[in-house]
């Protein structure tokens, strides 16, 4: 019997040392029409079991209907990116049963494996972010960034008594699924979500921003680099929140920006969270990876989440273990910061290794290499007539917008380029964009290929004004 | 003992670091090299490189093989850790998890390049319907907390859409209820009230009734409940709600125990959440990811989070965005994609005959240590119990004054991770402090009598050498841990980090 080791002989010495006749009379708290009777088919209609070989099988055949990015030259990002993730990664991380079938370290003295490894996670997102204090993990991006506005909201209940701050805002080109998850957070907490559009440069718009942020605001969220690939003035946005005492959130959709651009606490902001999937975890269709929250310590004990502290034993060695629980939901129930238990700390594993594996230097030059990239793609995808950047005067990383024409991407994929991502839906006034995403996985014969591709396609259109 | 600080394994990473060390290597860059300030002008730069480790892979590997020595594991140790389901998880998850057919599938991929994993959706969709008798699911929700609360948002969205969102404001929830429970009520913007139990761990149907009111929107119950008790009268506490045109939602969590032996919809239950970790071998991975899909009620239906999978006519299979009800998304994308994967391929190989075995077997199990250890450890409840049995220290504290925490810490020097301990809560076990133990279906009754053999041993340290379990562990890398000093005077990152 699959994954159960009980043999009948087993089964029945035990029912005999419990002093029952059948398993079945163990569940006469269930009523007796209730329960399911396996004789009748139409009760429970699942399939039979396969073995180890069937379902092998069924899922090669599962696959055979699928695509993946390996299948393409590969150009999309917008939250998800197509990163090479280094076979280290998998061999501690998943092919190693010690982290990925523990749970959480309840127990510091048999999990100081566990908790170790989070204590230096947390490390390395103070490394990366240079703000004080980040936890083991969220979901994903998205509910980071909702837990981020849910403390925004508690933060502002203190500093702000009597005012009754309702409002969240978000500053700019905010991925669409932080956008749809915070706003489905705020409907139940009767939190309202506003939105501040960009400027023609792909940045927020300053003047609306600065009349956006009233009193009436919480917190305000700017994701840099944003849903359309540029680099936000993350300082701008912490100087127009100051006067009325407005908690600065920043969003981070590509983890890898962080190894360059200024620093969350370098430009003054309060919290930072973002999407750590980047960060040597696999795409799986956008999950499982990790958000990662990192705050000023000012704002520590209204943090979601675990946290892992260094301490020692009773005879004075370093240890670790869990902190700061009177937060949590175990203890605090509905007082509590959050109402997040389970949450992702094997993919923060995975990002720990990643961040290692490249190192200081390492981390570095791939960033940059993203850059050269990103470069070569913009000259070589401007250069196709009738297309151009969608946004100019502001800075981008690793993703930027095309202005073309709709209706190309079923053309370019015939050619085996999956080519940016089509931002028809994303907005007004977005007809014939396309957001394409570089990392390091991408050859300049990928761009190449996209860039003649795309020159094929365009032919005969009218050019795109 | 500062001496073992001196071994390079025992470091932590950034202590190891080393300029100029690294692991991995760029190709040679093939495009035009650009200078960086230039092809970033206008963007602000950070002022040093992040002061991130800088290690060989040797040490690398050692270091993570090193930490993995120092953790209890269901791969190396019994894990009877109640409440969480510390079943075996098989290995063929994670190897055909690693295919690039699921490594490399990007969200944005074309929805004809995705039909196998619709299809994969669509169909744990459909099993976990047939198992909890309820006609919708959605695999949203990251983990069970996320479940928790895309059922209240739905059932909050019901309520809106009769014009009952503003009455119905409270959601009942037992005191032996998960942390989780609570904390997810007021999160989505209910006001909780505590139900206490009775003295046997069941709901108070006369307590509840007096609770019930026009301004009751749901009932959180765990069933079986924490204290790992069937809940007897189910369809009467579901009959009392919907009189009163509320909702019932069940904590999942224990499903493991209930699977194919009986479907919470056919209580009467209109909402549910699974946690796919515990009860699908989905790996717990040191604290997550994990997966809580939540079933509904056909009237809760149109409120779920978007996009749903759906199943075409025409036999091919597409994500469904339209639904002018739905409350939204609460998860980016579909959710914690590759833990469903591995829970549908654990349900392809249980099918019908399996999971009925699992449930049967785990309750089984859980009994087996109960009749066991009867009289070795109190037990508040001796009747049949569910899939896991709660043991408390009344006896030993009374008699040595040896808590539930030093008798967790001295089974770590046999072997055994530790139960749960003080969950559920003092106040919901007579005072005591309680020993929730989960065997799982996937143990040997031979490391069932093990454990045995341990906890008995143990009651008789507690007897004869007090000093041995109250200093406990002695066997593991560090002894007891100093918690409180973690919380007074925390330290949460390597002095390094901070260049
Ligand atoms: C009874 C019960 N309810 C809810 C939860 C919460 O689930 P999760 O940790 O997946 O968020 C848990 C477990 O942690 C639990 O044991």
């Amino acid at each position: 019997m699959p994954f159960i080791q009980n043999t009948d002989a087993d089964r029945a010495e035990m029912l005999k040392a419990i002093g029952v006749g059948s398993i079945e009379d163990l569940f006469k708290d269930i009523p007796a029409n209730l329960r399911l009777k396996m004789s009748d088919a139409s009760m429970l209609k699942l399939p039979k079991g396969k073995g180890e070989l069937e379902v092998t099988r069924h899922i090669h055949e599962l696959l055979a209907k699928t695509k993946n990015a390996g299948d393409y030259a590969y150009f999309r990002g917008g939250g998800i990116y197509n990163h090479f993730v280094s076979t280290l990664i998998d061999h501690i991380a998943l092919y190693d049963g010690s982290f990925i079938t523990a749970y959480t370290p309840y127990q510091p003295e048999c999990s100081q494996g566990t908790l170790t490894f989070i204590y230096e996670f947390q490390s390395s997102i103070t490394a990366l972010t240079g703000l004080e204090v980040a936890n083991a993990s969220m979901y994903d991006g998205a509910s980071a960034l909702a837990e981020a506005m849910m403390m925004g909201k508690h933060v502002s209940e203190d500093r702000h008594r009597k005012e009754n701050r309702n409002t969240f805002v978000l500053a700019g080109a905010v991925n669409p699924e932080y956008l749809q998850v915070c706003k489905t957070y705020a409907d139940v907490a009767g939190l309202k979500v506003v939105q501040v559009a960009t400027g023609a440069d792909g940045r927020v718009d300053g003047q609306a921003l600065a009349k956006a942020l009233t009193r009436k605001v919480f917190a305000v969220a700017v994701q840099s680099p944003n849903y359309l690939g540029v680099i936000e003035d993350v300082e701008a946005v912490v100087a127009a929140a100051k006067e009325n005492e407005i908690l600065v959130v920043q969003a981070v959709g590509e983890a890898l920006s962080l190894a360059l651009l200024q620093t969350p606490a370098e430009a003054g902001v309060d919290v930072c969270v973002g999407e750590g999937q980047s960060l040597g975890n696999h795409q799986f269709l956008g999950g499982p990876a990790f958000g990662f929250f990192a705050s000023k310590k000012d704002w520590l004990r209204k943090m979601p989440g675990r946290i892992v502290s260094e301490t020692k034993d009773k005879d004075g060695r370093r240890a670790f273990a869990l902190a700061l629980a009177t937060r949590e939901q175990h203890i605090r129930r509905e007082k509590a910061t959050s109402n997040i238990c389970t949450n992702q700390s094997l993919c923060a594993l995975r990002a720990l290794i990643h961040i290692a594996a490249w190192g200081k230097q390492g981390f570095v030059e791939l960033a940059e290499h993203t850059v050269a990239k990103t470069q070569y793609a913009i000259s070589k995808l401007t250069s196709v007539p009738g297309v151009k950047l969608a946004h100019t005067g502001a800075p981008v990383f690793n993703e930027f917008v095309i202005q073309a024409v709709p209706g190309l991407e079923k053309k370019l994929l015939k050619k085996k380029v999956a080519g940016g991502l089509p931002l028809d839906k994303y907005g007004k006034g977005r007809r014939g964009q396309y957001l394409v995403a570089i990392t390091e996985v991408t050859t300049k014969a990928d761009i190449d290929r996209y860039a003649e591709a795309l020159t094929e396609a365009m032919k005969g259109k009218p050019v795109a004004v | 003992m500062t001496t073992a600080l001196a071994n390079p394994a025992e470091a932590i990473l950034f202590e190891v670091s080393k300029p100029g060390r690294r692991c991995l290597r760029l190709p040679e860059l093939d495009v035009p090299k650009v200078d960086i300030k230039a092809a970033l002008k206008g963007a602000k730069l950070r002022a040093k490189p992040a002061p991130l480790p800088e290690v060989g892979e040797l040490d690398l590997v050692r270091h993570f093989k090193n930490l993995a020595q120092k953790n209890f594991s269901v791969d190396r140790n019994f894990y009877p850790l109640g409440s969480c389901t510390m079943k075996y998880n098989p290995k063929i998850n994670v190897t055909l998890l690693s295919l690039p057919g699921f490594t490399k599938a990007h969200p944005h991929l074309p929805e004809a390049d995705l039909q196998g994993h619709i299809e994969l959706m669509v169909t744990l969709e459909k099993w976990l319907s047939e198992i909890s008798g309820l006609p919708a699911v959605t695999l949203q929700p990251a983990a069970g907390a996320q479940g928790e609360m895309t059922g209240l948002m739905v059932i909050k969205a019901y309520f809106e859409s009769k014009g009952e969102g503003k009455t119905r404001t409270k959601v009942i929830i037992p005191d032996s209820a998960h942390g989780t429970n609570p904390a997810t009520a007021a999160l989505a913007g209910f006001t909780p009230l505590t139900l206490k139990s009775t003295a046997d761990g069941s709901v108070d149907l006369a307590a509840l009734k007096a609770m019930i009111g026009p301004d009751t929107a749901a009932m959180m119950i765990t069933n079986p409940s924490t204290l790992g008790i069937l809940e007897p009268n189910m369809v009467e506490i579901a009959k009392l709600l919907h009189t009163a045109g509320a909702q019932l939602y069940m904590d999942g969590a224990n499903m493991n125990a209930i699977q194919g032996m009986v479907r919470p919809g056919d209580y009467g239950v209109d909402v549910m959440h699974f946690n796919l970790h515990k009860t699908y071998s989905v790996p717990h991975g040191a604290g997550g990811p994990g997966a809580g899909p939540i079933a509904v009620a056909s009237h809760l239906e149109p409120y779920l989070p978007t996009p749903r999978p759906v199943r075409n006519a025409d036999g091919t299979y597409s994500l469904d965005s339209k639904r002018p009800d739905s409350i939204g998304k609460v998860r980016s994308f579909f959710g914690n994609y590759g833990a469903l994967v591995m829970a549908y391929i654990y349900m392809a190989q249980l099918g019908r005959e399996g999971v009925r075995r699992n449930g049967e077997n785990a309750v089984l199990n859980a009994n087996y240590l109960r009749a066991k250890l009867r009289g070795v450890y109190h037990i508040q409840n001796d009747k049949a119990c569910a899939h896991e049995v709660v043991f408390t220290d009344k006896t030993q504290n009374a008699e040595h004054h040896i808590s539930a925490l030093d008798i967790a810490k001295r089974m770590i020097d046999y072997g055994i991770h530790p139960m749960t301990i003080y969950f559920p809560q003092p106040n919901v076990v007579g005072g005591q402090g309680a020993m929730m133990v989960e065997p799982t279906e996937t143990e040997s009754k031979e490391t069932l009598d093990y454990f045995v053999v341990v906890m008995k041993k143990i009651a008789s340290e507690c007897k004869d050498n007090p000093e041995i379990v109250k200093t406990a562990p002695h066997t593991t890398p560090v002894s007891r841990v100093d918690e409180k000093t973690a919380t007074t005077n925390p330290q949460l990152y390597c002095p390094m980090c901070i260049a």
